[in-house]
């Protein structure tokens, strides 16, 4: 074992993983992992403890004066190359790569080169010089802070600071502006500076008193004047500049939060202004109704993953499968009538039921069976089965899609048999249902039950009418 | 041994069968890791994706667009910007502060006096917006709440040509793709058996000018984003029925072994235009199959007639074209572009402005109620507008029965309705002139800007790079206009 881990063989792999591994690292963004490596990438954070731990060793030996035993310099070196080279593996599966995942990966990817040249070093006879102890030195730091950076990457950034509850609550049904939503963003942003201990600028801004008393250069905020007021100016003045807040270093505030902060001022910085007061031009309500409505994107972030292979098996010319946005697992589906329509392409949806969030099938003579596909898609949002054969049988089978938002059933023959499932679907907000057997009158149930739907029973009456009537169009030639 | 006393003079010396042995091994790494870039060492174009450039770059309230364009530039005070100062001025001339240096046309670069005149016709408040809304425009009046008018928009251009392409294309030069081209190219089609981008035209009686199919060119783009323009009649694509005698299954034939030939001819010259041609091919068959059927409006029910108007009926009308666009967008068509031409009243406004608005003004407006009655208003984004206002002064004799106003670029107005836009919103203020914007500047850049977003795409990133550099359809500019999206 001892005279293998001497042989040539052991230099060659040393020296091929190092040349694999900067390659990886320099053409990151052109890497495209097949299915059977990035697999491997898994294993990373099993095998990492092995580098740590034997490099740990082997520089406590070396930094001590002893001999470091070329075994576990070999051992330490190709755990060390493998590690990163899994991690970089790991890493592909981020789609973005954020800024710790890149100083993580940048440093490991430094841990191991730098084992590796202290094992080529060692190799020539070289192992007790003086540059080789620095370079130990070297990689003991970067061990820790790759360590560190890892750890942020797996546990969150804010894994290691103290138990705060900060946890962002959600918004109540009618917010106060100040306390609400400014004090959370002076909160998040600016206290950590302006608070009893640190004080920087004789400000304080834990509560809305002392925000209004000001600090050093006086008064923070000028009521009803945002340009006039320090709170919102420094936002404005380019990250250069010294005065800009937050300094260089800490988390800026967001665009919207610039604007909420701006319009708070300007509506005179009240600590009593509450959401409901607001007039509906008012931008400050586009903004928090903003922060109010989670991001679309997110509710789809724990759909299930589905491949582009499998949507474009399932696709064909008369059936669109497309994401809703590129990142997405979310599906927006659309089919067109075919010259011979077969169910089969539908059916063949059952599989990936789960992603699917817009489905249009207006106009398809659909009957049970695509109906049974439907009820499977349990995060359906957008449903267009309008222009079909569908009964109050067949919406029945939607009772379960309690996701369901926009539902367009109109020229069908459903009747107010329906209503019942309608008034079931409590998340509904826009329902069509113009040329169907539903009377007007027993919309008024619905109607009252879920206050928030928008019922189209067609064009109103009245405009209809008076477009019958004034026909503005001399027919022309 | 030998090798052992080189050691000691040097011990980073390497004899020359170590360097080579290890230099083999490093080759060897870098060709296996190269095999992780795919297509690394495949010539030519990227493999066909699914989605194909990676976008919407986040979820689009808007899946289409059915683009309105009134060519020649419909004057805004005769239809949303209401200006009673221009009638307690009447005749007196544009102040200069005003004017602020503008420049002419040549048409009236020659008047020596710019004397203000009032609408040619009466303006009323509609709906809850209170939108003002001119009398020349009835139908759209009735719709108040459900579209949105921006006064505010301003253009860099003064007359007609680059005016309508820098609106269509970005830029005043020809030659880059059309905005519905960058549609096509960043979203992909919606329905693989219509084309992505169709152009449909419509001339009124009014004074009209060209309308050339460089509007909806694809540039430099792939030609298959090029829009199709559908003619008005019995063949809306020429060439596109067989001829007599030459069966479906014939045809299938003779396209298989032609698309032999072209992709023979495609891996000797690895030209991409080839397989656009390839495509383009299969396209034409599909739309042997679906254009008639969404061509053919005579199954649309008399309602449907009565609410565009009996001129839907007549084909090549605005009307009939207004029908076809919510037909093609059913069928999800991603860019319908209509042009309705003679809007340019340098003289003899209020007759030909009475005009065309009736040419258009039933048919806009039924078509975007029919969008909504059938919650196609909800991803469908509706545009009505031209490339430019008017002046606020006489163009010509000054006669309010018989006047004219010549192109005006500072300021002009638009509507748009459905697809994440805002309803009943009123954006935008010109000055009491009517002649400066003064509140919320919308340039066609932030137009463009605005109109992607609404689509999913963060116009900054859908980008093409021709010519050593990456073009995109707002160039260097454009902010998204916020306030107009909901």
């Amino acid at each position: 074992m001892t005279e293998f881990l001497k042989s040539r063989w052991v230099e060659y792999s040393v020296l091929g993983l190092s040349v694999f591994l900067i390659f990886c690292l320099v053409f990151d963004s052109n890497i495209v992992l097949p299915n059977l490596v990035a697999g491997l990438g898994r294993w990373h954070p099993l095998v990492l403890h092995f580098p740590i731990v034997l490099l740990l060793i082997a520089v406590f030996l070396g930094l001590t004066g002893k001999k470091v035993p070329h075994e576990l310099l070999v051992i330490a070196v190709l755990s060390a190359l493998a590690t990163a080279i899994l991690g970089f593996f790991l890493g592909k599966e981020t789609p973005v790569k954020g800024d710790l995942l890149f100083w993580h990966q940048w440093m490991g990817g430094a841990v191991a080169l730098l084992a590796a040249i202290w094992y080529f070093l060692d190799n020539k006879g070289l192992g007790s010089k003086i540059y080789v102890k620095g370079l130990q030195v070297v990689m003991v730091v970067l061990v820790g802070l790759t360590g560190h950076y890892g750890g942020m990457v797996t546990h969150g950034e804010e894994f290691l600071a103290l138990p705060t509850s900060k946890k962002q609550k959600e918004l109540p049904e009618n917010p106060m502006v100040y306390a609400d939503v400014v004090a959370v963003i002076l909160d998040d942003k600016c206290v950590s500076c302006h608070n009893p201990n640190k004080k920087k600028g004789e400000l304080l801004m834990t509560n809305f008193s002392e925000l209004l008393k000001g600090g050093e250069s006086g008064q923070t905020l000028v009521p009803g004047d945002p340009l006039k007021s320090e709170l919102i100016s420094r936002l404005h003045l380019p990250l250069e500049n010294e005065e800009h807040m937050p300094p260089e270093g800490k988390t800026p505030l967001t665009q919207s939060e610039i604007e909420i902060l701006e319009r708070w001022v300007a509506l005179g910085a009240s600590d009593t202004l509450r959401f409901d007061q607001l007039s509906k031009s008012e931008p400050l309500v586009a903004l928090l109704k903003g922060l109010m409505e989670p991001d679309p994107m997110s509710k789809w972030a724990e759909l299930p993953f589905v491949a582009d292979s499998t949507l474009q098996n399932l696709a064909s010319d008369y059936l669109t499968i497309e994401r809703v946005a590129s990142n997405s697992n979310a599906l927006s589906i659309d089919m067109y009538l075919p010259p011979e329509y077969d169910v089969k392409p539908i059916l063949a949806l059952e599989r990936i039921a789960n992603n699917i969030v817009e489905l249009d099938l207006s106009g398809l003579p659909l009957g049970a069976k695509e109906m049974d596909v439907i009820a499977k898609c349990q995060n359906l949002e957008w449903l267009e089965v309008d222009k079909t054969p569908v009964s109050d049988t067949e919406i029945e089978k939607l009772s379960n899609l309690k996701k369901l938002k926009l539902l367009k059933v109109y020229e069908t023959a459903i009747t107010d048999k329906s209503l019942a499932v309608f008034k079931n679907l409590t998340d509904l907000k826009n329902l069509y249902i113009y040329k169907t057997g539903i009377t007007k009158n027993a919309l008024q149930d619905l109607q009252s039950s879920n206050k928030g739907l928008m019922i189209n029973y067609g064009i109103a009456p009245e405009i209809e009418a008076f477009f019958v009537a004034t026909d503005s169009v001399a027919v022309t030639k | 041994m030998k090798e052992d006393e080189n050691k000691k003079e040097d011990p980073l010396k390497v004899n020359r069968r170590h360097f080579f042995s290890q230099l083999s091994v490093g080759i060897g790494s870098l060709a296996l890791g190269s095999l992780l870039i795919p297509d690394l060492f495949k010539g030519g174009g990227a493999p066909p994706l699914t989605q194909p450039l990676g976008i919407p770059h986040f979820a689009p309230k808007a899946k289409r667009v059915i683009y309105l364009f009134q060519a020649g530039g419909p004057s805004q005070f005769e239809s949303f910007d209401y200006k009673p100062t221009l009638r307690k001025r009447m005749g007196e001339d544009l102040p200069d502060s005003i004017r602020n240096g503008q420049r002419l046309t040549g048409m009236t670069s020659g008047q020596d006096k710019f004397p203000l005149m009032p609408s040619a016709t009466n303006f009323k408040q509609h709906g809850q917006s209170g939108t003002w809304i001119s009398d020349y425009f009835p139908h759209i009046a009735k719709i108040a709440d459900d579209i949105t008018v921006v006064r505010s928009m301003h253009t860099e251009a003064i007359n007609h040509d680059p005016a309508i392409t820098f609106f269509q294309t970005g830029s005043q030069i020809s030659g880059r793709p059309s905005m519905g081209s960058w549609m096509s190219y960043g979203l992909g089609s919606e329905n693989k058996n219509l084309p992505s981008f169709v152009v449909l035209t419509s001339r009124g009686k009014g004074n009209s000018q060209g309308l050339y199919s460089k509007l909806w060119s694809s540039g430099f783009l792939d030609s298959k984003h090029q829009g199709v323009l559908l003619r008005s009649g019995k063949d809306p694509v020429l060439y596109l029925n067989d001829p007599d005698g030459l069966s479906r299954s014939d045809k299938r034939h003779l396209l298989n072994e032609v698309s032999q030939l072209n992709k023979m001819h495609h891996v000797e010259t690895g030209d991409d235009e080839i397989e656009s041609r390839i495509a383009q091919y299969e396209m034409a068959y599909r739309m042997q199959m679906s254009v008639p059927d969404v061509m053919d409006i005579s199954k649309e029910p008399e309602s449907i007639v009565k609410l565009y108007g009996e001129d839907c009926q007549v084909p090549g009308t605005f009307a009939a074209n207004a029908l076809q666009a919510r037909r093609l967008a059913e069928n999800g068509v991603r860019f319908i572009q209509l042009y309705h031409q003679g809007w340019d009243q340098h003289g003899n406004l209020p007759n030909a402005m009475a005009g065309q608005a009736k040419d258009v003004d039933q048919a806009s407006a039924a078509l975007v109620q029919d969008l909504k009655q059938r919650g196609m208003l909800e991803d469908t984004l509706v545009v009505w507008g031209g490339e430019f206002g008017r002046t606020n002064y006489c163009q010509g004799k000054f006669d309010p029965a018989d006047f004219g106003r010549d192109h005006h670029p500072r300021a002009f107005s638009i509507w748009m309705a459905g697809g994440g836009i805002k309803p009943g919103l009123n954006y935008g203020k010109t000055d009491e002139f009517g002649y400066n914007v003064i509140e919320n500047p919308v340039h066609v850049n932030d137009f463009h800007a605005t109109l992607m977003h609404a689509m999913g795409i963060d116009h900054e990133q859908l980008t093409y790079k021709y010519q050593g550099r990456r073009f995109r359809l707002t160039d260097v500019a454009g902010n998204v206009i916020n306030d107009l999206l909901a």
